[in-house]
């Protein structure tokens, strides 16, 4: 019993400094870590709307990860710029749909243009899942506008 | 003084930890798939290697036998966390690159294993160089690896693009790529023991 009870205030002992360390350690890296967040939001917001209008977040199924989209929608309703925030599909092919060659062709559409793979959109060889679900996440964000 | 040096020696080549001792392959296979994953990575374990060696060295003969793996895990997993915020705050693009492989550092076995197989029986200044030593290791192996697959496979060397990607080997930056590129690897340096080492 005495045994029990030295061990467990040794590891109590450990885990209290462990903790205070941590404690201290988030104390000053948190500010800064929800600094970078916000920074990087603002940052792509202003990236997707060079001008007036509006920025809209869709969060389409991809083909091995969700992908967070921010759609920046002008007063006309036509797509102004498009960015892709977030996304984990297949590096080297899905993961393609981060580059300026795929999404410049968004630019320019609106509610009334199909935004449809093989229709009005090229999409990316081997990436065809990906490419939709940019697509679907387009005409998402346009009917949310 | 050649102790200490036999110490740090040991991880380079000889006791690789990826390619000799074969451990810590996870972290390996998932992050090499470019040379700046694999260096961000690298350095993660290596803070967390030498403070974890260091600190299970210092508290040795206050361990208790029988919760010393209790004990070890809670000082590893107290820097992985240190170095996931600091990562998290200072580089963010690395940070989201490397995603749940830095957390997932408690479970590196060269950690723990170092931790058990040397830090605990051997003094302070040995446990910090065979810290050192097997970081080098598992750095050279990881970004070797790193090297060879973003090459082969994006056409670029740490985002430094060589030639066009649309002729690269995409497989190579897949996760096939990393078994095959680790088993050359491995065939290589046995082959290079026989005559040299």
């Amino acid at each position: 019993m005495g045994k029990i009870i030295r061990l467990g205030t040794i590891l109590m002992v450990f885990c209290v400094v462990s903790a205070a360390g941590l404690a201290y350690v988030y104390m000053f890296t948190q500010p800064q870590i929800e600094a970078n967040a916000k920074l990087a939001y603002e940052k792509s917001v202003k990236e997707v709307l060079p001008k007036e209008g509006k920025a809209v977040a869709v969060s389409p199924r991809g083909y091995s990860s969700t992908i967070n989209l921010l759609v920046g929608i002008d007063a006309q309703g036509k797509v102004i710029g498009i960015k892709v925030l977030d996304q984990k599909e297949t590096p080297g092919l899905g993961a393609s749909i981060v580059k300026p060659d795929f999404l410049k062709q968004f630019i320019g559409k609106s509610a009334r243009d199909p935004i449809e793979v093989k229709n009005d959109v090229d999409a990316i060889t081997g990436a065809t899942i990906s490419s939709r679900a940019v697509c679907k996440g387009v005409r998402e964000a346009l009917e949310k506008k | 003084m050649s102790n200490l040096l036999k110490d740090f020696n040991q991880g380079i080549i000889k006791e690789n930890p990826v390619l000799r001792l074969m451990i810590g392959l996870c972290p390996t296979l998932a992050v090499s798939n470019n040379a700046i994953n694999a260096l961000g990575m690298s350095v993660a374990v290596a803070f967390v290697l030498i403070c974890s060696n260091l600190v299970v060295a210092m508290i040795r003969k206050i361990t208790p036998d029988e919760v010393r793996i209790p004990i070890f895990i809670i000082v590893i997993s107290t820097f992985v966390t240190i170095s996931d915020y600091i990562m998290h705050a200072y580089y963010p693009d690395l940070y989201a690159a490397l995603g749940v492989f830095v957390p997932l550092i408690v479970v590196n076995c060269i950690i723990l294993g170092r931790a058990e197989a040397f830090a605990y029986r051997n003094p302070v200044m040995s446990s910090v160089m065979d810290g050192v030593g097997m970081s080098l290791g598992f750095a050279l192996a990881l970004v070797s690896i790193g090297v060879i697959r973003e090459i082969l496979g994006a056409g670029s060397v740490f985002g430094f693009q060589l030639y066009n990607s649309a002729v690269a080997a995409t497989i190579m930056i897949l996760p096939p790529g990393a078994f095959i590129t680790i088993g050359i690897l491995m065939a290589g340096l046995n082959k290079l023991e026989n005559k040299v080492l």
